[in-house]
């Protein structure tokens, strides 16, 4: 649930979104839900060589279980708020 | 549990009719698209026939041939987009990726595409073209809808945990450093919140915040930030 709720409050931010098959997709972060699905608008492949076609699709649903990593924006990180949220999170486990 | 593409060939009446759905497991038809012409990889687009949406699966039913149909669970749709530049293929198309068994191979289906035989759990891309452009937004929509429908088994938020909430417990708890914890996994209470309302959540919107106040109310005695908050 952290990063679901750390995830909404990135909506509207550029992220890199990296799939378990290489692929990484730029793009605005539009909605992410609780199994972090995630959708994103006005993207870009990162590798356009390895991945021609996807040029420039306009909107994008990327299943949950398929994201590798994140890449958020820097300033996108408040690290104190994600340090307690952590702890908090992980006492409560 | 991974299945990729497969064939599908069970239709309602004399096989020229519906896709036979599986009703049994509350399998339902959510939307019917016909004028769709299927690609699979880098193949040359199929004949037009039609698309059936459901609840599990995504079904394309070809309207010439009547045994040549595919389907896809949405477990194995990776990715879903809606796909308008020329140069990224000449007809908007609903491109999607499907997770394969083996994705290790996929980098061979340059070859696999120049042979006849086609191995359907290689494939690895999809695009749907229908012949009116114009339905290509709400067909993404239903397929986000469809997919929110079909998280992974094995999902990490599970209902067994079974977290015991109720509004006023919700309430107490806010008033507790240790309810910050619980008021957050009321989200994982609902699981059909589709991905484009979610935003709108201000009980989310309120935890953070109030997260956000009590990080400064309630601190920890053991903490290391006591420097910082000086003597109590």
């Amino acid at each position: 649930m952290l990063f679901f709720s750390y995830f909404k409050d990135l909506v509207g931010r550029e992220v890199t979104v990296e799939l378990k098959n290489d692929l990484a997709i730029r793009g605005t972060l539009h909605s992410v839900d609780q199994y972090l699905n995630i959708k994103l608008e006005n993207t870009r492949v990162v590798d356009q060589d390895k991945y021609p076609h996807m040029l420039s699709v306009r909107n994008c649903f990327i299943r949950g279980s398929v994201v590798r990593y994140v890449q958020l924006p820097p300033d996108g990180v408040d690290i104190d708020l994600l340090h307690d949220a952590t702890r908090r999170e992980a006492r409560g486990g | 549990m991974v299945m990729g593409l497969r064939r599908f060939t069970e239709r309602i009446g004399e096989g020229a009719g519906e896709p036979i759905l599986d009703a049994d497991n509350g399998e339902e038809l959510m939307h019917v698209q016909p004028g769709v012409a299927i690609v699979l990889g880098n193949r040359a687009p199929e004949s037009v026939g039609t698309l059936y949406i459901t609840t599990k699966q995504v079904v394309w039913l070809s309207d010439v041939e009547k045994e040549r149909g595919y389907a896809v669970n949405f477990l194995s749709v990776s990715l879903h987009a809606v796909s308008r530049d020329p140069e990224a293929y000449p007809s908007p198309c609903i491109y999607t990726q499907i997770e394969t068994e083996d994705d290790d191979d996929e980098d061979s289906e340059g070859s696999d595409s120049e042979c006849n035989t086609l191995d359907l759990s290689k494939i690895t891309e999809m695009r749907l073209v229908p012949s009116d452009p114009s339905q290509l937004d709400s067909l993404f929509n239903i397929f986000c809808e469809c997919a929110e429908l079909n998280p992974d088994p094995n999902e990490e938020i599970e209902e067994e945990h079974n977290w015991i909430f109720s509004a006023d417990q919700m309430e107490d708890d806010n008033a507790a450093t240790d309810g910050v914890d619980d008021s957050e996994c009321l989200l994982s209470e609902n699981p059909a919140n589709p991905i484009g309302y979610s935003n709108g959540n201000h009980d989310l919107a309120r935890t953070v915040l109030e997260l956000q106040i009590n990080d400064q109310r309630f601190e920890d005695a053991e903490e290391m930030d006591r420097d910082t908050n000086g003597g109590h």
